[in-house]
């Protein structure tokens, strides 16, 4: 019916903005330059059949009809003829065209931003919420996609018809034209009124749909706690003024556009008044034909359809500018973790070293480490323990560089992390998140993450290697059971298992590990150690350990406190020291006891 | 209603005799030169114009009035049946198939509704303008109309082609969606494990699969929407060539020929429209079903016709020989002749391995579910006969899974009764623990909670939900796992906090923590749906090999 965009403010575009978007636009189009020449001829000469029309009918009334000429209206009628099937052939290159072009560029555009997004450091994320990245990919890029299906076309087909119906107007007769146009101003004006004022309604009708929505929600979700407080009749008030709200956002954005219709509609038909009124007084006074008369009858219906309709696709292209200035705005975002130009592959074994290591979120702002120096030797492990916001996941983030430190240097084997070429930090780095995460696909799926090219049986033996083959065999498909199919199937525990088994499928000289914190179910629980011992055997490994057990069984113990390492050795050493170390062991110790 | 349907019937009258009118000026006004006539026939339009311009907004503001009334209106009666709705059926359905009966299904209905005075009003036109222009010249009128009722089948055809490659597309980018999602939730386990490729390769695929099913659906409407124009063509065709002769053969004057030309032009959308809306009307007709079908399911747990009133009492529980199953057909049944009698103010922990059954025992005392055989008692009446409302108000329960609304801290408190004062509030929250962290807060007890304000932590969530229990000061509290999210170092606050509380009230816990276990005076044992051994914690350990072993298997995953 009419567009239901509306288009934030502050994401409306200036002016200087539009110029370099399309420019950027047509930049990203220049693979299919080909096609773009193609279709813009397409376009014109579909105008150009389409204006043919109405010119062949008034030939065949002046010169057939008034000259009582059989012949040169049997022309009039060919000549029709010929410029509707232009049209119809015409027409359908151009949806084609447009359609392919538009779509490329789309599906070009998904894969350089989610690439883009791919390459950009876990800094970058830490900064972002998660919501407006998501958005990115999917609404913004919707929002382009409905132009391309829908309004593009509409938009440029409507501009040109527009113009080339006023051009064929002037050449037919200037004085009548004008007279016609005259309503024209007046129409555009309410049209550029009502485009603002629809803006601003269906910006309230969607943030009020919004709601509504996340209302119902909200209320399936807490049904069981909203029974058992016995709150169904409260919350149905609740939901009921939220519902009104929405009614009478439509309600008045409806009330807009039948303000709007009628002015258009009017032009129209005043037009179709001062045609036969005004032009016929013009074909007594032999100014004009009766055959002009009828051509603009005919040219009339090209004349304010268009305006309306570009009034309404106006916000749909106003969205959709928007839309592609945020993802260009994605692009430009450089990743604050980059490759070098001359980057050099890590060496296969090697001491992993930092050394006077300091970081913080920006260069001006607190530290949250400071010249820190250590050094793990291969196959040690290293647990590093403290009080959370002490620095510890921060360290263990520096040190497989998740983030660059802003002085100092980790090394591994000698070699700057800096320097090192992505390609092999892969290979000799696995971080092993907290939780375990799991991505739609079967178990297989899940596990083949860590090296795409494993085959079945290498990531069945990576996971019995580590013990938890068995664990996922006995399911009903085995590895090949779903994990994501109806909910959340799989327990924190298994979910953890999991992420074990694309460690040890991944295989690399370095573990960085970060201990669950909260405790998982019971069964799972045994599993999960068992597998982490196994896993652990043999690799250089940096724990974040939550748990007294894990720091135990580490080589070396850190305490991180206050942006530095506090205390450092092992663990029956730094028990002896009564330092920091002891007195969490202690209030570790007395809460097992508990 | 009455004036929007008077206003689109006048509107539909003066569009048809517009034409009409242009035509009478041309002809009587241009053609004849008959005196005053081009002036008269002018006016006339004009105020035609005037008349018609009032109506369509008049029409237009009140249909879609009306369909979005509807739409409204239906949206809470689902949202009201929905909040009525048994436990059973909200375990069975998805909140994300709710959720699209409750958008997508009702927008469907309501873009009919909004069709049916515009159809009305279409099929007017058509009927109108066909004896118009047979009137004016039969066989030209056969003619110019013949290619006509093309467009309605083509648009028929079109709407019914187009809408499954549309969904289908819809359904691909949806993919896209999840996909992203996913990812970015999960960045660090890409990070972590170098998954970045691997990633860029799976979107490379779903960004073909939309590229590909988009360049279809362009497929599709390049075949029909050119043609949709060129069928009216046709029609324009016949009116200028044999019309044309006919106006050379003085059958027909050049007015009759601009006449036709608009007229068919006027069928254009009408026929289209009118097309579109057999397969529109099929969709609008699936969606009410699937909307009918969540109306029609009744609440299977509601008042008896005679309910009583809870007497007043502090308490008193009794499972009668209570057996239960979540299904008919399941093999085994939850609970099976399960009796238990809780006095009132004493506390019972309901311990066992999971899948013992003991949150059915803790769902089936508010009546969330009903017995399959036997009954429960409170108080001495069987709870089917209490006024469930009632019922529900003295039993307080704290679910495993907390579940927060997205309001501030004070009003997620005060869910029991809204109209609780700021110190019943901080009360409340003292007394679970909660009162110190709450003060924390950014705004204190003002502070949104929820998906889009602040983000607790599990332990700080079910503190909350157990003030929000409190609160509403219960005969009975159930607590069921309350603790297990609860950060081991901080578990002993809630357990003062729970100490309290409990101190007599009637209180059922359940909990695989022995420090839990620990605070009721009476501890159940069940296995498989009845009960295999009763006592103080103290004499289970020391007599039931099976408690120690249900308690070894809960410790190892806490150690």
């Amino acid at each position: 019916m009419w567009s239901s965009h509306g288009v934030d403010e502050e994401d409306r575009l200036k002016k200087g903005e539009t110029g370099n978007l399309l420019r950027r636009a047509l930049r990203m189009l220049r693979p299919y330059r080909g096609q773009v020449v193609l279709c813009v001829t397409v376009l014109l000469l579909w105008t150009l059949a389409t204006v043919a029309g109405p010119f062949a009918i008034r030939y065949g009334v002046d010169q057939g009809l008034a000259n009582h000429n059989g012949a040169a209206l049997n022309r009039a009628a060919v000549g029709f003829a010929i410029s509707a099937v232009a049209v119809l052939i015409l027409s359908r290159a151009q949806i084609l065209l447009v359609n392919r072009i538009g779509e490329s560029f789309l599906r070009d555009m998904r894969e350089r931003v989610f690439d883009h997004l791919m390459h950009m450091s876990l800094g970058f994320y830490d900064s972002q919420q998660t919501g407006k990245l998501v958005a990115r990919m999917t609404s913004d890029i919707d929002s382009l996609q409905e132009l391309v299906q829908q309004g593009l076309i509409a938009f440029v087909t409507s501009g040109l018809l527009l113009i080339v119906t006023i051009t064929a107007l002037m050449f037919i007769s200037p004085v009548l034209a004008l007279l016609c146009l005259a309503s024209l101003p007046l129409v555009l004006i309410a049209s550029v009124q009502f485009q603002r004022s629809s803006n601003r309604a269906y910006l309230v009708v969607r943030e009020r749909i919004g709601q509504t929505l996340s209302t119902f929600q909200e209320s399936l979700s807490g049904v069981r706690v909203i029974q058992a407080f016995g709150r169904e009749a409260a919350n149905e008030t609740r939901f009921a003024h939220h519902n009104q709200e929405q009614l009478d956002a439509y309600a008045y954005a409806v009330k807009i556009s039948a303000l709007y219709f009628p002015v258009v509609e009017l032009a129209g038909n005043f037009a179709l008044a001062i045609v036969v009124g005004i032009g016929g007084s013009f074909v007594h006074s032999n100014a004009i034909t009766l055959g002009t008369i009828i051509a603009f009858v005919l040219y009339l219906q090209n004349l304010f359809d268009p305006v309306q309709q570009l009034s309404q696709l106006f916000n749909m292209l106003q969205s959709a500018g928007a839309a592609l200035n945020k993802l260009f705005g994605v692009l430009d975002t450089q990743s604050p973790v980059q490759e070098r130009q001359a980057a050099v592959d890590l060496p296969d074994h090697g001491n992993l070293e930092a050394v006077d290591l300091t970081f913080g979120y920006s260069e001006a702002g607190p530290k949250v480490l400071s010249h820190v120096n250590l050094v793990v030797k291969p196959g040690e492990r290293l647990a590093l323990v403290g009080p959370t916001g002490a620095g510890k996941s921060t360290l263990a983030k520096l040190l497989s560089r998740m983030y660059d430190p802003l002085d100092g240097s980790v090394r591994y084997g000698g070699v700057d992390l800096r320097d090192a070429s992505f390609a092999s930090m892969r290979e000799r780095f696995t971080v092993v998140p907290q939780e375990g995460y799991l991505f739609q696909g079967t178990i297989l799926d899940n596990v083949r993450l860590a090296r795409p090219s494993a085959t079945d049986d290498e990531v069945a033996a990576a996971m019995a290697r580590i013990g938890v083959l068995e664990h996922f065999i006995g399911m009903e498909d085995g590895l090949h059971t779903e994990v994501r199919e109806r909910g959340s199937r799989f327990s924190a525990g298994e979910r953890q298992l999991v992420s074990l088994a694309r460690a040890a499928l991944a295989d690399s000289e370095i573990l960085v590990l970060d201990e669950a914190t909260s405790s998982l179910d019971p069964g799972t629980e045994v599993e999960v150690e068992v597998a982490l011992t196994k896993l652990m055997e043999g690799k250089t490994v940096i724990v974040i350990a939550h748990r007294l057990s894990t720091a135990e069984r580490a080589d070396m113990v850190a305490v991180v406190d206050a942006g530095g390492i506090v205390e450092m050795g092992t663990h029956a050493d730094l028990v002896r020291r009564t330092g920091a170390y002891a007195a969490l062991f202690g209030s570790w110790s007395g809460q097992a006891a508990s | 209603m009455f004036f929007g349907v008077l206003a689109g019937f006048v509107w539909t009258i003066a569009k048809v005799a517009l034409p009409l009118m242009a035509r009478q000026g041309i002809h009587r006004g241009i053609e004849l030169d008959e005196p005053n006539a081009l002036r008269n026939w002018t006016i006339g339009i004009v105020v035609v114009a005037l008349i018609s311009g009032l109506c369509t907004g008049m029409r237009r503001y009140l249909a879609f009035g009306v369909a979005y009334r509807v739409e409204t209106d239906l949206r809470l009666k689902m949202f009201a049946h929905l909040q009525r709705l048994h436990f059973a059926f909200h375990d069975q359905s998805q909140t994300g198939q709710l959720m699209s009966r409750a958008a997508t299904d009702l927008q469907q209905i309501q873009g009919f509704i909004v069709m049916i005075p515009i159809t009305f009003s279409n099929l007017l036109t058509i009927v109108l303008v066909a004896i118009v222009v047979m009137v004016i010249n039969l066989k030209l009128a056969l003619l110019a109309l013949a290619p006509l009722p093309f467009l309605n089948y083509m648009a028929n055809r079109f709407s019914k082609r187009i809408h499954p490659v549309a969904m289908e597309l819809q359904q691909e980018l949806a993919g896209v969606s999840t996909s992203v999602e996913e990812t970015v939730t999960g960045i660090r386990v890409v990070k972590g494990f170098g998954a970045e490729r691997v990633q860029s390769a799976r979107m490379k695929e779903t960004a073909a699969r939309v590229f590909d099913r988009a360049v279809y659906a362009g497929r599709v409407r390049a075949g029909f929407m050119p043609l949709l124009d060129f069928i009216p063509a046709l029609g324009i065709l016949a009116v200028v060539w044999y019309g044309g002769h006919e106006v050379l053969n003085g059958r027909l004057s050049v007015a009759d020929i601009a006449g036709f030309l608009l007229y068919v032009n006027m069928l254009v959308f009408p026929l289209r429209l009118t097309g579109q809306l057999v397969s529109q009307g099929q969709r609008a007709v699936a969606a009410a079903q699937r909307i009918e079908e969540i109306l029609v399911t009744e609440p299977a747990i509601v008042n008896k016709a005679n309910a009583v009133s809870l007497p007043p009492g502090n308490g008193d529980v009794v499972f009668d020989n209570v057996s239960f199953g979540y299904s008919r057909e399941a093999e085994r049944a939850v609970l099976e002749n399960l009796s238990l009698t809780i006095h009132a103010g004493e506390a019972v922990a309901l311990v066992g391995p999971t899948g013992c059954g003991k949150t059915t025992v803790a769902r089936l005392l508010p009546r969330f579910y009903e017995v399959d055989g036997g009954s429960i008692t409170v108080d001495g009446v069987d709870i089917r006969d209490v006024k469930l409302n009632e019922l529900r108000t003295a039993i307080g329960i704290v679910f495993e899974d907390t579940f927060l609304f997205g309001d501030t801290v004070a009003a997620n408190i005060a869910f029991a009764d809204p109209e609780a004062t700021q110190e019943r509030i901080e009360a409340a929250a003292a007394l679970a623990g909660a009162h110190e962290f709450i003060s924390e807060l950014p705004n204190g007890y003002s502070t949104e909670i929820g998906e889009r304000g602040f983000s607790l932590s599990g332990g700080q969530r079910q503190r909350i939900a157990l003030a929000r229990a409190i609160l509403a000061d219960p005969r009975v509290l159930i607590l069921d796992d309350a603790t297990s999210s609860v950060d081991p170092t901080k578990e002993h606050e809630i357990r003062d906090a729970l100490k309290t509380v409990m101190k007599g009230r009637t209180t059922i816990v359940i909990a695989h923590r022995p420090a839990t276990i620990a605070l009721a005076d009476r501890v159940v044992l069940l296995d498989e749906g009845r009960i295999i051994a009763e006592g103080t914690h103290v004499e289970l350990l020391r007599t039931s090999s099976r408690y120690r072993e249900v308690l070894a298997q809960a410790e190892g995953a806490a150690a």
